[in-house]
């Protein structure tokens, strides 16, 4: 079980910091620190910059992620913002537009 | 499981939180939450900010004010500094609660629960109240008396410490006596608690001649002739002289002004003056 997670209908307005994982299956509109998993549910709308070990976007993503480990944009979800991960993945199905850095 | 939010332990959210579905505050918030669901706090859960839902648990710490529309129950351990207010509301031994308790709706529920609530937020503001009320008396006369202690060294040698108990125990039992019971029998008790100490300090006025010295430090010696009439003044009787460094104790700390505003040198001045003249 993930240390957070933001419901579907949960709307949060502000930062979320954290040392653990935190799945996000409502609205977010801010920004989002932690050292562990990030993962964006199909259902989930983020309006933030994004800091983690990894990102895992299934949902819509507006925002700069930068991620120590990796970054995946599964079929579906929808990435805008310019990323900075060691590796990063862009399923069949998603979208995306930005700038990539790996070079981390 | 999409309905049900959790935030961790390790996790920080500063701004509000809103929506549907009930969330668990396992971590910390900074900001309003309010959900349509219920609303439990864990043991080590805080939230600065006023949280709403159907169903408040609170294990842990709040600073805001809580609302539950349908009910709000403080768990022991529980830390609530704010308002409360809920159709149903519960406060469990060992939970702290500071702030106003508003239960309202269903007046059957709410009256069987809305006393034992009462009861318990009660002794837990009550305390927190009186002692601030009564600590203030009983430290302001000390404080007043230790004060001009340390400018007047002399004056620790007449012993400033035992002159602070008897200020302490003389002023409650001196003051009924005096004016309900005849001088005689007051007289007594009153020597028995305060004159050793009490008398010679209140002669020599230990605090006048400190503050004295703090404001004018040449002027001393005439200041203390004033306070010594001053106290027969306030005490029309002539046997009670030695009651004047009863009551005094409370005069004193209002006296030392007008001793200075007279500081006669201003009247030995212009008698001076138009003696001259």
């Amino acid at each position: 079980m993930a240390g957070t997670v933001i419901g579907e209908g949960l709307t949060i307005e502000g930062d979320i910091s954290g040392d653990e994982e935190i799945v996000i299956h409502g609205n977010l509109r801010g920004r989002l620190t932690t050292s562990d998993a990030v993962t964006v549910g199909g259902t989930a709308v983020v309006g933030a910059d994004i800091t983690g070990a990894s990102l895992s976007v299934a949902g819509q993503v507006t925002g700069d992620v930068t991620a120590s480990e990796r970054v995946d944009i599964q079929a579906g979800g929808r990435l805008v913002g310019d990323i900075k991960a060691a590796r990063f993945t862009i399923a069949d199905g998603a979208s995306f537009k930005g700038n990539v850095d790996m070079e981390v | 499981m999409s309905e049900a939010s959790v935030i961790g332990a390790g996790t920080v959210v500063s701004g509000h939180v809103r929506g549907q579905g009930s969330l668990e505050i396992l971590g910390r918030v900074e900001g309003d939450v309010s959900v349509t669901g219920n609303v439990v706090i864990g043991p080590e859960g805080r939230v600065r900010g006023n949280v709403s839902g159907a169903e408040l648990t609170i294990s842990g710490q709040v600073q805001g004010d809580l609302r539950g529309t349908l009910a709000v129950l403080l768990e022991p351990g529980a830390r609530v500094a704010g308002d409360i207010s809920g159709p149903r509301v519960g406060i469990a031994p060992g939970a702290l609660a500071r702030g106003h308790v508003q239960t309202d709706g269903e007046p059957a529920p709410a009256a069987a629960r809305a006393p034992s609530a009462a009861r318990v937020a009660t002794p837990i503001a009550r305390p927190v109240i009186p002692p601030a009320r009564v600590a203030p008396t009983p430290a302001a006369p000390p404080v007043r008396a230790v004060a001009p202690t340390p400018a007047a060294p002399p004056v620790r040698a007449v012993a400033p410490t035992p002159a602070a108990p008897p200020v302490r125990v003389a002023p409650t039992p001196a003051a009924p006596p005096v004016r309900a019971v005849a001088p005689t029998p007051a007289a007594p008790p009153v020597r028995a608690v305060a004159p050793t100490p009490a008398a010679p300090p209140a002669r020599v006025a230990p605090p006048v001649p400190a503050r004295s010295e703090q404001k004018a430090p040449l002027p001393p010696p005439p200041k203390l002739a004033p306070t010594r009439p001053d106290a027969p003044r306030a005490a029309p009787t002539p046997s009670q002289t030695e009651f004047t460094p009863v009551r005094p104790i409370k005069p004193e700390a209002r006296r030392p002004p007008p001793p200075v505003v007279p500081v006669i040198s201003k009247g030995t001045k212009a008698k001076k003056k138009k003696s001259h003249d």
